[in-house]
């Protein structure tokens, strides 16, 4: 951090009550400036849409708010503090693909998880990215005479497409689309629940059904809305949309809190896998008994600090922190005092510790 | 009624039951979480098990950045939660004991949960279910005060509390080898 920002930050700060009151300041001023240029003065906002506004900016509170509170814990400071100075790594974009876009280590836990989370995942993003620009007037569509339908994008002519082209079909159906996705991904998801004994064990019904019920009452509902303009001419039309919009909003109230707060937080995946292999390759730490090396230098002092931060130290008579210690040596160390042997001394290899299920 | 973990060291006969069983609990996928050790491998056969002891102040979830180590109600620390778990390993570094295992496949911790969908209704874990020789029991708060009144022994080997034989308080309760000197055995 540079000498002038350290000066400034502070008169800003005092301007605002807390880091929270001020952060929350700041991004709706900017969703204000937004959009005030993509809506061109706000002359195209789509006033249908101020539900969904409205649940936003709720949602925009929780989410900094629980964000807020969070990031202020010892390790998760840490982590987000070393994570920013790294994100400009080289290997940033391949660890973004692999584990946000392809989602490889849901991948590596089943096919069928992986399946259902990618549906279910992207089914979200694409939805969310659809959406928030409509609502707060990014982007909107004019039509000219001519069959041709112009994409504005933040108050740019993005592209014109023609009204019955294939580029449109994708436009209108996106979220038909994406509906479709999320519903598929929620009915495998709970179907998995129920038939597999070994996730039933896991869950709990507030915690673990309920997000995938609202995903699908979201979807459901959204999808019917089409339904009901395409084969029945607007049947229930304002009623459906409201129900709808009433979805929307209590799944965006809800989405902070719960499990879906996982998506928002995902990416600081990024920000873990560059500082473990940055720190790693800087300088690797050598467990204080067997020598072996086990976690970077870099993270086995943080530990040893964010430990220290809730008072609990674990130096020893030997002059060893246990953070400083491999696993293996860690638990015969302990044996050792279990059993007054110097088992961590002995120079045998643990013995396998992997059961065949 | 409350039941806890309580381990007698010095019963262990390296039969790795408690592995084997661990593996069979519902949400363990079909791999252990717990260890047991070779205590002197050169000399004796003698081995001791080595088990999450569920923390009061557990040091893995305090070192999570992301809080997906949760503390059951019943003190159980449990294991990851699969969507936080951002696989930092900060838990593998933090526990003083070096029990939670980390998948790296998976970027995902796992460790003992006491087998919570068991425990928390009052059924013993599958560990201290198989166990052939008492090492692992699931007692009452009770039958552990019996216990410890009987170890009120002047060598003061019961180990569940503080240094030099556990580095915290914990929800699992270990006597030392040499305790039950004196006592008849019922296996
Ligand atoms: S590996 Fe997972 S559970 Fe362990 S500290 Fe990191 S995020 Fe938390
Ligand atoms: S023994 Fe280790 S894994 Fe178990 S609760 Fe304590 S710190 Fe966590």
């Amino acid at each position: 951090m540079n000498s002038e920002v350290k000066q400034t930050q502070p008169s800003i700060q005092r301007a605002f009550a807390s880091r929270y009151a001020m952060n929350m300041f700041f991004t709706i001023l900017i969703l204000f400036i937004l959009s005030y240029v993509g809506s061109r003065m706000f002359t195209h906002m789509d006033l249908n849409l101020y539900g969904y506004m409205v649940g936003t900016l709720v949602f925009l509170f929780g989410l900094f708010y629980r964000f807020l509170s969070w990031s202020e814990r010892p390790p998760a400071k840490l982590m987000i503090q070393k994570g920013k100075k790294l994100v400009f790594r080289k290997r940033t974009a391949q660890t973004t693909t692999n584990d946000i876009g392809l989602q490889r280590f849901i991948w590596n836990r089943g096919l069928y998880r992986w399946f259902q989370h990618m549906m279910m995942g992207w089914g979200v993003i694409i939805s969310c990215f659809v959406t928030f620009p409509l609502v707060f007037g990014w982007m909107y569509f004019t039509m000219d005479d001519n069959g041709f339908y112009t994409v504005v994008f933040m108050g740019l002519n993005l592209l014109t497409i023609s009204a019955d082209g294939f580029l449109a079909f994708l436009f209108y159906n996106s979220l038909n689309i994406t509906a479709i996705m999320v519903i598929t991904g929620a009915s495998m998801a709970i179907y998995r629940r129920l038939k597999n004994m070994q996730a039933r064990a896991e869950q709990t019904v507030i915690f673990d059904f309920m997000p995938l019920y609202m995903l699908l009452f979201v979807s459901i509902t959204g999808l019917l809305l089409t339904v009901s303009n395409v084969f029945f001419h607007g049947f229930l039309q304002p009623e459906l949309s409201l129900v709808h919009q009433f979805s929307v909003i209590v799944t965006l109230i809800y989405l902070p809190f719960g499990k879906l707060a996982h998506i928002p937080m995902r990416p600081l995946g990024i920000y873990v896998k560059n500082y473990r292999e940055h720190y790693a390759k800087e300088s690797m730490k050598k467990c204080k008994v067997c020598n072996n090396e086990f976690v970077s230098t870099e993270q086995s002092n943080d530990v040893i600090s964010v430990l220290n931060q809730n008072e609990i130290q674990f130096k020893k008579e030997e002059g060893f922190h246990l953070a400083e210690l491999c696993l293996p040596c860690r638990r015969n160390y302990r044996i050792s005092k279990f059993s007054g042997v110097k088992t961590h001394l002995t120079k045998a290899k643990e013995a396998n510790q992997d059961a065949r299920g | 009624m409350k039941k806890v973990l309580y381990i007698e060291l010095e019963n262990c006969i390296g039969c790795r039951s408690c592995l084997a069983a661990c593996t069979q609990c519902g949400g363990h996928e079909e791999r252990n979480r717990n260890y047991v050790i070779d205590v002197n491998p050169f000399v004796d056969r003698q081995t001791m098990p080595m088990m999450c002891l569920h923390c009061e102040n557990p040091p893995c979830a305090r070192s999570c950045p992301v809080q997906a180590i949760q503390v059951h109600e019943t003190g159980a620390v449990l294991s990851a939660m699969t969507e936080k778990c951002l696989g930092c390993q900060n838990c593998t570094i933090a526990c003083p004991y070096g029990i939670p295992k980390f998948d790296v496949e998976q970027n995902l911790m796992y460790k003992c949960d006491l087998c919570i969908d068991r425990t928390k209704d009052g059924i013993p874990p599958m560990c201290a279910s198989v166990c052939p020789t008492d090492t692992l029991q699931w007692v009452t708060e009770e039958e552990l005060a019996v216990k410890k009144s009987q170890f009120r022994l002047s060598n003061g080997m019961m180990a569940s509390m503080e240094d030099p034989y556990l580095e915290n308080k914990t929800n699992v309760h270990v006597s030392l080898p040499g305790i039950l000197e004196g006592k008849e055995k019922l296996f």
